[in-house]
C-alpha cells in the first residue's frame, strides 16, 4: 500500500500547485466583481471602494491565500461575492445534478463506442467502416451548441419532450414512478446531445486501437485455430488494445465534471455549467477556485483508476513497478 | 411637483376607499385576512378583472443572488425582490408617473425641503405583521448606514448630506431634505420597506447584509409585495406564493394578486428562454433580441407577441478623452490628439448610418438616436435637437476644417492622414457578449472607411472591457450601452456629471477638462434642485444640445422592449420601464379555461 | 499497395481544397468584407439555364433579388432582371498568396452583385467569406493541433521511456496542466497585449498558447503506448545487443506511437477550428470584419438563425470533406505506419 500512498502525496501535490496557480491566474485576469457597479450610474465609487475591502479584494495575495485555506479547513472553500454565501453548499448541490448527467452520459457513450469502434475495425476499410468514418466526421464538424440547439429545436416540433430543466414543477406530487419517468423525460435531450459529442472521439480511439492489435501475429495466430470471430475480438483484441483506451477512459473520468458546461447552459440543466459560467465572467473568485478544485479531484480520481486498470491489464507493467 | 397635486390625489384616495370599505362589507371576505381588516386601506386598482388561481411561470436569464434589498444588486435579484416587496410612493411604469402605494398621500412643504408621508392604515406584512412607521424609519436608517454597504445608499444623500426623517405619528412620516429636489416624490420610489420586526435585531449585531440568502426559510422573510417566498432549489427555481395579507384590490374588492404562484425558473441562455417559452413551459417573456422576436411572431402559436416600443437604453460609441498618465501607451496620447478635436467626433457623428443599424442589428424595431433621452422617454425628450441624416459630405468637410487630408493608394484604397502626415488607425473596443453592440461596431467599421479611417473592432469580455475603460484607460473607443432604470434624468447625473463615475469619456475628474463639460454640470446641478418641470426641462435640454454639439458621446440607436405573453394570461400590458412585463403582476392572472388546466 | 494509394487520393483532394483556400481571393468573386446593407440574409441565388419563357441560355443566369416590402429578410426573384455569370471577371483587389496585387475572378456578374451562397447579417457574400476563412482557420488548426501534438509527442515519450522519478513528474505535471483554469490565463494574456497588436495576431497567438497547453492529453497517450511498446520483445532485444537510446526511440518506439498521434492530429484540427467559437465568445476570437469557419459556424449557434437561414448550414457543409480529408489521411498514413505491417 506505499503506492497509495504515494499516490496521495501526488493527489495533495497537485491540490496545492492548482489551487495556487488557480489563485495567480484570477488575479492576472483584468477587472474584479465589483467592476461592473462602476458602470451603474447610481452606486458611487466609494461604496466599491469600501465593498472590495469588505470582501479582502485590496489584500495582498498570499493573505487572501492563506484565508482562503482556512476557509476550506472549515468545509466553506471561501466566499462567493455574488451569492453572499460560502462556495461549498452552492457548489455541492450543483456537482451533484452535473454528475447525475455525465455519469449517465460516460456509461452510455463507453457502451455504445466500444462495440461500434471494434465493429468498425473489424471491417476496416469496407463500406461500414466508411460510412461511420463519415458519420463520426461529421459529428465532430457540427459544434456541440448547434448539436444541442439542433436537438431542443427537433423537441420543440415534436412537442413530447421538455425543452430544459431537470423536473417538472409538479414533480414532488408524482409517485416514484412518475418522478423517475419525468428525470429521464428531462435527462433525454441533454444525455444524446453530449452523447452525440464525445462518441466521434471514442470511437476513433477504439477503432484505431483495436484494428492495430488485430493485425498482431498472435491475433492472426488465434484466427487460424479457428476461435469464433466475436470471441477473438472481444476475448483477445480488446485487451491488449486496452492501453490507450484505458488513459482515455480515465479523461472521461476527469471530464465528468467539466465536460458538460456548455450543454448544460443551453440546456438549462442546474449543474454547475451555468453556476460557473456566470461565476467565471462576474469573476467570483472563490466559486471559480472551487470549481476548478473540485475537478481537480476528479481528475486525479480518474488517472488513479486508469493506472490501476492498466497495472491490472497489462502484466507487464505489473511486473516492472513490483520489481 | 406642486402641493395641490398631493392633495387631489389623496382626495381620491379617500374616495376609492369609501368604495373598497364598502365592496369589503357587502362581499364576505374575497381573500381571508385575519380579523379587523375593517381599518385596512387597500388601494384600489383599476383594470381588466380578473380571476383569483393559478400559477405564472417566468424564466430569468440567471438565478437570483439574494433577497435582501440591501444588497442586491443584479437584473434577477431586483426582479424577484420586485414582487416581494413594496415601496412608500411608487412610479407606474406604464404612465411613468408617480402613484400612491404604501404612503396614501404625500405634501411638499413649500420651500421643497420637507416631505410629509401619510401611511396607508391596517397594513400587514406577509407574515402578518403589521407596518407602522417605526418600519419605514428603520429601513432608512439601515439604508442611510456606512457600514451596511448599500449600494442605492448615494441617492439619499444630497451635496454629500444624508436626508433624515422623524415620524409625527405611527402612520405619518416627515423626511427633511438638506436641499430642494427637483425629483421630488420619485426618490421614493424602489425604496423597499423593510419589517422592523425581523431586521432589528441582526442589525443591531452586524449581520444584516448575510440575510435573505436564497435558502432562507419562508417564515423568516416578509416584505409588503404581492407575493412572498414559499420555495427555492438551488439552479432550477424560486416559487414565490401569494402574500394574503397585499394591500391592493380590483374595483369588486377582490384582494390582489389573483396568480396563486409566482415561479421564476432559471433559463441560463437566451436562446433556451425563447425554446422554453415557445414549448409553453413558460408564460411570458421579456428582453427579446429582434430576431428572436421576430422568429416568435412568424411562427404564431399559442401566444401573442408585443412589440411595446422604443425604451430606455441607449448606445453609443465614446472616445478616449482621459488626461494621459505616464503609463498610457504613447500611441493612445498620440491618437487622443485627433480625439479632442471636436471637429472629429463630429465627422464621426455624421458618418454614421443610424438607419443601417436599426434596420441590420434590430430588424427595424429600434430608433435611431443623436441624444441620451431615448424616444420612449416622452416627457424628457428634447423636441428641437437636429435629426441630421447621415452626410459623409459633411464629415469630409469637418475633417478638412480640422485639417486632415487623405491619400490614395494605387489599388484606390483611401488613407486618411492628420496634420502630421500620420494615417488615422484606431481601435474600437466592444463587449464580446452583447451581439448587438458588437454588430454596431462592424457596422461603425465599415462607415467610417468610406471616411478613410481605418478601425479595428476588437470585442473584449465584458469584465476585461470594464477593466480598461473605466480603470486602466487603455483603448481608444468603444461602444457600449446603457439602461436608464427611470424616466427622470436624476437617475443619470454621474454620466452627465464631470465628476461622475460613469462618466465615461473621462470619468471621476477632479475639475471639469472643458469649459463645455463645466457648463453640463452647471445646467446639471441646477436643474437637479430646481422646483418646476419646466425649469427642469429647459436646463436640461440645453445640457442635451451642449453634449450633441461637442458629442462625446456619439449616440447610435435605442432598441424596441420586446415582449410576448400565452393568450391565456390577462391583462398583460407590457411596459417600457423594467420590470417590463412584471410591473403589474399583482393584476396578471390566468384566463378562466387555463387555471384549471395543469401542465 | 492499397494504402498507399489511397494516401496519394487522400493528398490530392486535400491539396485540391487548400489550394482553393490559399488562392481564395481569385476564387471568390468578391472582396469578404463588403457590406450590401441593403440585402441581409439573402438566400442564394439559383443558377439558370432556362428562362421563365422556357429559353435555353448556355451561359447560366441568376435572378436578381429584391427585399419584399416593409420586410427585413424576405426577398423575392425579380424575372425581369437576369444576371449572366460571366468568368475571368475582373472585380474587388486582392493580393494573390498576399503579394501579387490582382483584380482578376474566376467569375462574377455585370452591375449586380451575385450570391451562390447567400449572404450574411451585413449583406456579405457567405462563399467569400467561406473561401477566405479557410486561410484563417486551417492555419490556426494547423498551427494547434502541431504545437500541442509535437510537445505532446516528446513529454509523453520522455516520461514513459525514462520512467521512474522523471515519469512522475511529468505526469503530475500534465494533470496539473489539465486542471488549471486556462480561460483566466487567456482572459489576462489579452488584457497584457496591448489593442495595437493587431487581432488576428491575437487570436494566433492565443491559438499558439491553447495549443502549448494542451500537450497533457496526447502525452498521457502517447506515454502509455511508449510504456507497453518498451516492453516488447523486439525492443528488448535490440537494447540487449546494446542500442542507444536515441536509435531504440527513433527506430521502435516512436514509430509505435504514430497511430495514437495520427488519430490525435486529426482530431485536433477540426477542434481547433471549432475552438475558435468558444474563444469568441470570450472576446478572444477572429474579431469582425475578418471572416473564419470559426465565426461562419458561430452564426449557427443562434437559435434564430437556425431556423430561419438555411444557407447558413452550407459553410458546414463544405467543411466535411476538408475535415474528412484530415481524418482519412490521418487513418491511412496510421495503417502504413503500423509496423506489425511491415513484418508481415
Amino acid at each position: 500500500m506505499r503506492y497509495l500512498l504515494r499516490r496521495s502525496a501526488h493527489a495533495a501535490f497537485l491540490l496545492l500547485g492548482v489551487s495556487l496557480l488557480a489563485f495567480a491566474f484570477t488575479v492576472l485576469a483584468p477587472g474584479s466583481y465589483f467592476d461592473e457597479m462602476r458602470l451603474n450610474p447610481q452606486i458611487a465609487p466609494e461604496t466599491i471602494v469600501a465593498l472590495r475591502s469588505r470582501y479582502e479584494l485590496d489584500r495582498p495575495l498570499p493573505v487572501r491565500y492563506v484565508h482562503w485555506v482556512i476557509s476550506l479547513a472549515h468545509g466553506d472553500m471561501g466566499f462567493s461575492f455574488a451569492y453572499n454565501t460560502p462556495v461549498a453548499p452552492l457548489l455541492l448541490v450543483r456537482a451533484r445534478n452535473t454528475l447525475l448527467l455525465t455519469v449517465t452520459v460516460m456509461l452510455l457513450a463507453w457502451g455504445i463506442a466500444l462495440p461500434l469502434g471494434i465493429w468498425s475495425a473489424d471491417h476496416l476499410g469496407r463500406l461500414p467502416d466508411r460510412l461511420l468514418s463519415w458519420g463520426t466526421a461529421a459529428l465532430l464538424v457540427i459544434p456541440d451548441l448547434v448539436l444541442a440547439l439542433g436537438l431542443l429545436v427537433i423537441a420543440v416540433k415534436m412537442g413530447r419532450l421538455p425543452t430544459g430543466g431537470m423536473v417538472s414543477l409538479n414533480f414532488e406530487n408524482l409517485s416514484f414512478l412518475g418522478k423517475t419517468r419525468d428525470l429521464l423525460l428531462h435527462m433525454a435531450l441533454p444525455v444524446a446531445a453530449l452523447v452525440l459529442s464525445v462518441l466521434p472521439l471514442l470511437v476513433r480511439h477504439v477503432r484505431a486501437a483495436v484494428a492495430e492489435v488485430l493485425l498482431a501475429p498472435f491475433l492472426l495466430a488465434a484466427e487460424g485455430h479457428g476461435i469464433p470471430r466475436r470471441t477473438l475480438l472481444y476475448r483477445y483484441a480488446l485487451p491488449a488494445a486496452a492501453n490507450p483506451l484505458v488513459a482515455l477512459f480515465g479523461f472521461s473520468i476527469g471530464t465528468l465534471l467539466s465536460g458538460s458546461l456548455l450543454i448544460e447552459v443551453v440546456m438549462s440543466w442546474p449543474g454547475l455549467g451555468p453556476f460557473l459560467l456566470e461565476a467565471i465572467l462576474a469573476r467570483d473568485i472563490y466559486v471559480v477556485i472551487g470549481g476548478v478544485l473540485l475537478s481537480t479531484l476528479f481528475l486525479v480520481g480518474g488517472n488513479f483508476l486508469a493506472d490501476l486498470l492498466l497495472y491490472w491489464a497489462d502484466p507487464r507493467i505489473r511486473t516492472e513497478t513490483g520489481a | 411637483m406642486k402641493p395641490e397635486r398631493a392633495n387631489c390625489s389623496s382626495r381620491r384616495i379617500v374616495f376609492l376607499l369609501l368604495f373598497v370599505l364598502a365592496a369589503l362589507f357587502t362581499r364576505p371576505t374575497a381573500g381571508s385576512p385575519p380579523q379587523n381588516n375593517s381599518k385596512e386601506e387597500l388601494l384600489v386598482l383599476a383594470g381588466e378583472m380578473g380571476h383569483p388561481g393559478g400559477r405564472l411561470v417566468v424564466a430569468l436569464r440567471a438565478e437570483p443572488k439574494t433577497l435582501n434589498p440591501l444588497i442586491a444588486l443584479d437584473a434577477p435579484s431586483r426582479e424577484v425582490i420586485g414582487a416581494m416587496q413594496a415601496d412608500l410612493v411608487h412610479i407606474n411604469r406604464a404612465t411613468q408617473l408617480t402613484e400612491p402605494a404604501l404612503a396614501k398621500s404625500w405634501k411638499i412643504s413649500p420651500d421643497g425641503l420637507r416631505y410629509t408621508l401619510v401611511l396607508r392604515s391596517g397594513l400587514k406584512f406577509s407574515d402578518g405583521y403589521p407596518l407602522d412607521a417605526d418600519d419605514v424609519l428603520f429601513t432608512f436608517r439601515v439604508y442611510l448606514d456606512e457600514k451596511v454597504h448599500a449600494p442605492q445608499r448615494d441617492l439619499l444623500l444630497f451635496d454629500g448630506k444624508p436626508l433624515s426623517l422623524r415620524k409625527t405619528d405611527s402612520q405619518t412620516i416627515v423626511f427633511q431634505l438638506p436641499k430642494p429636489y427637483g425629483v421630488a416624490e420619485r426618490m421614493f420610489d424602489g425604496w423597499a420597506i423593510l419589517p422592523k420586526h425581523l431586521l432589528e435585531k441582526p442589525y443591531e449585531e452586524g449581520k444584516i447584509a448575510q440575510l435573505g440568502a436564497l435558502a432562507t426559510r419562508p417564515n423568516e422573510w416578509a416584505g409588503l409585495g404581492p407575493f412572498r417566498l414559499k420555495e427555492y432549489v438551488a439552479g432550477q427555481r424560486l416559487v414565490l406564493e401569494r402574500n394574503p395579507y397585499f394591500w391592493k384590490a380590483d374595483e369588486k374588492g377582490n384582494r390582489l394578486p389573483y396568480l396563486n404562484e409566482l415561479v421564476f425558473l432559471f433559463v441560463p441562455s437566451a436562446d433556451a428562454q425563447v425554446l422554453r417559452f415557445q414549448s409553453g413551459e413558460t408564460d411570458v417573456i421579456s428582453r427579446l433580441g429582434a430576431e428572436n422576436f421576430s422568429v416568435l411572431s412568424r411562427q404564431e402559436g399559442n401566444y401573442t407577441m408585443v412589440d411595446a416600443g422604443p425604451g430606455f437604453e441607449y448606445n453609443f460609441l465614446f472616445f478616449n478623452l482621459s488626461d494621459p498618465t505616464e503609463k498610457t501607451p504613447a500611441e493612445i496620447v498620440q491618437r487622443q490628439k485627433w480625439f479632442r478635436e471636436a471637429k472629429f467626433r463630429q465627422a464621426v457623428s455624421a458618418a454614421i448610418d443610424r438607419e443601417a443599424i436599426v434596420r441590420l442589428v434590430y430588424q427595424g424595431r429600434g430608433a435611431p438616436l443623436w441624444g441620451l433621452v431615448t424616444p420612449g422617454n416622452r416627457r424628457w425628450q428634447d423636441e428641437k435637437l437636429p435629426h441630421p441624416p447621415r452626410s459623409l459630405d459633411r464629415a469630409r468637410t469637418l475633417l478638412k476644417e480640422a485639417g486632415f487630408s487623405w491619400t490614395s493608394a494605387s489599388d484606390g484604397e483611401i488613407t486618411l492622414l492628420d496634420s502630421g502626415g500620420k494615417p488615422v488607425e484606431f481601435s474600437v473596443v466592444t463587449s464580446s457578449s452583447n451581439a448587438d453592440r458588437a454588430k454596431m461596431a462592424t457596422l461603425i467599421q465599415d462607415d467610417l472607411k468610406q471616411l478613410g479611417m481605418r478601425v479595428a473592432v476588437v470585442p473584449l469580455e465584458f469584465r476585461s472591457l470594464l477593466d480598461r475603460v473605466t480603470q486602466t484607460k487603455e483603448y481608444d473607443a468603444c461602444v457600449l450601452g446603457m439602461v436608464s432604470p427611470d424616466a427622470d434624468p436624476n437617475v443619470d447625473v454621474n454620466v452627465w456629471l464631470s465628476r461622475g463615475g460613469t462618466h465615461l469619456w473621462n470619468p471621476s475628474q477632479a475639475h471639469p477638462a472643458t469649459p463645455w463639460e463645466a457648463e453640463i454640470d452647471r445646467l446639471i446641478d441646477e436643474q437637479m434642485y430646481a422646483r418646476t418641470f419646466e425649469q427642469r426641462k429647459k436646463l436640461y435640454d440645453r445640457a442635451q444640445e451642449l453634449l450633441r454639439e461637442y458629442q462625446p458621446m456619439i449616440f447610435l440607436a435605442s432598441p424596441d422592449i420586446l415582449t410576448g405573453a400565452k393568450k391565456s394570461v390577462g391583462n398583460f400590458r407590457p411596459a417600457v420601464l423594467e420590470p417590463y412585463v412584471l410591473w403589474n403582476v399583482e393584476q396578471l392572472y390566468l384566463k378562466n379555461d387555463a387555471v384549471n388546466a395543469t401542465r | 499497395m492499397r494504402g498507399r494509394r489511397a494516401i496519394s487520393g487522400w493528398l490530392v483532394v486535400l491539396v485540391a481544397l487548400h489550394a482553393c483556400v490559399l488562392f481564395a481571393g481569385f476564387f471568390a468573386p468578391y472582396d469578404p468584407t463588403e457590406q450590401d446593407r441593403g440585402r441581409p440574409y439573402l438566400p442564394p441565388m439559383r443558377l439558370h439555364f432556362l428562362d421563365n419563357r422556357g429559353h435555353f441560355h448556355a451561359r447560366p443566369f441568376a435572378y436578381a433579388l429584391k427585399l419584399a416590402e416593409g420586410s427585413f429578410d424576405q426577398y423575392e426573384e425579380d424575372t425581369r432582371r437576369a444576371l449572366p455569370l460571366k468568368f475571368m471577371v475582373r472585380g474587388a483587389n486582392y493580393r494573390l498568396l498576399g503579394l501579387l496585387p490582382s483584380r482578376l475572378h474566376l467569375f462574377g456578374a455585370e452591375n449586380e452583385r451575385i450570391y451562390l451562397l447567400g449572404s450574411d447579417a451585413y449583406g456579405r457574400d457567405q462563399l467569400s467569406r467561406f473561401l477566405y476563412g479557410g486561410r484563417v482557420s486551417l492555419f490556426a488548426g494547423l498551427l494547434g493541433a502541431g504545437v500541442t501534438v509535437l510537445l505532446g509527442l516528446c513529454v509523453g515519450a520522455a516520461a514513459g521511456y525514462y520512467g521512474g522519478w522523471r515519469d512522475d513528474l511529468l505526469m503530475r505535471l500534465a494533470e496539473l496542466f489539465l486542471a488549471l483554469p486556462w480561460l483566466y490565463l487567456l482572459f489576462a494574456l489579452r488584457a497584457f497585449l496591448p489593442l495595437a497588436v493587431g487581432p488576428l495576431e491575437a487570436f494566433f497567438l492565443i491559438v499558439a498558447v491553447l495549443g502549448a497547453v494542451g500537450w497533457a492529453r496526447p502525452a498521457r497517450l502517447v506515454r502509455g503506448v511508449v510504456l507497453s511498446a518498451k516492453e516488447r520483445d523486439f525492443v528488448r532485444a535490440a537494447r540487449g545487443f546494446g542500442a542507444t537510446d536515441g536509435y531504440l526511440l527513433r527506430r521502435h518506439i516512436l514509430p509505435a506511437t504514430s497511430s495514437v498521434l495520427l488519430t490525435q492530429a486529426a482530431i485536433l484540427v477540426p477542434q481547433f477550428i471549432l475552438a475558435e467559437m468558444t474563444l469568441s465568445f470570450l472576446g478572444l476570437g477572429v474579431p469582425e470584419p475578418v471572416p473564419s469557419w470559426g465565426n461562419l459556424l458561430s452564426s449557427l449557434q443562434q437559435y434564430s438563425v437556425l431556423v430561419s437561414y438555411w444557407w447558413m448550414y452550407l459553410p458546414a457543409l463544405i467543411m466535411l470533406p476538408f475535415f474528412l480529408g484530415y481524418l482519412g489521411l490521418g487513418s491511412e498514413l496510421q495503417e502504413r505506419a503500423e509496423p506489425y505491417k511491415i513484418e508481415r
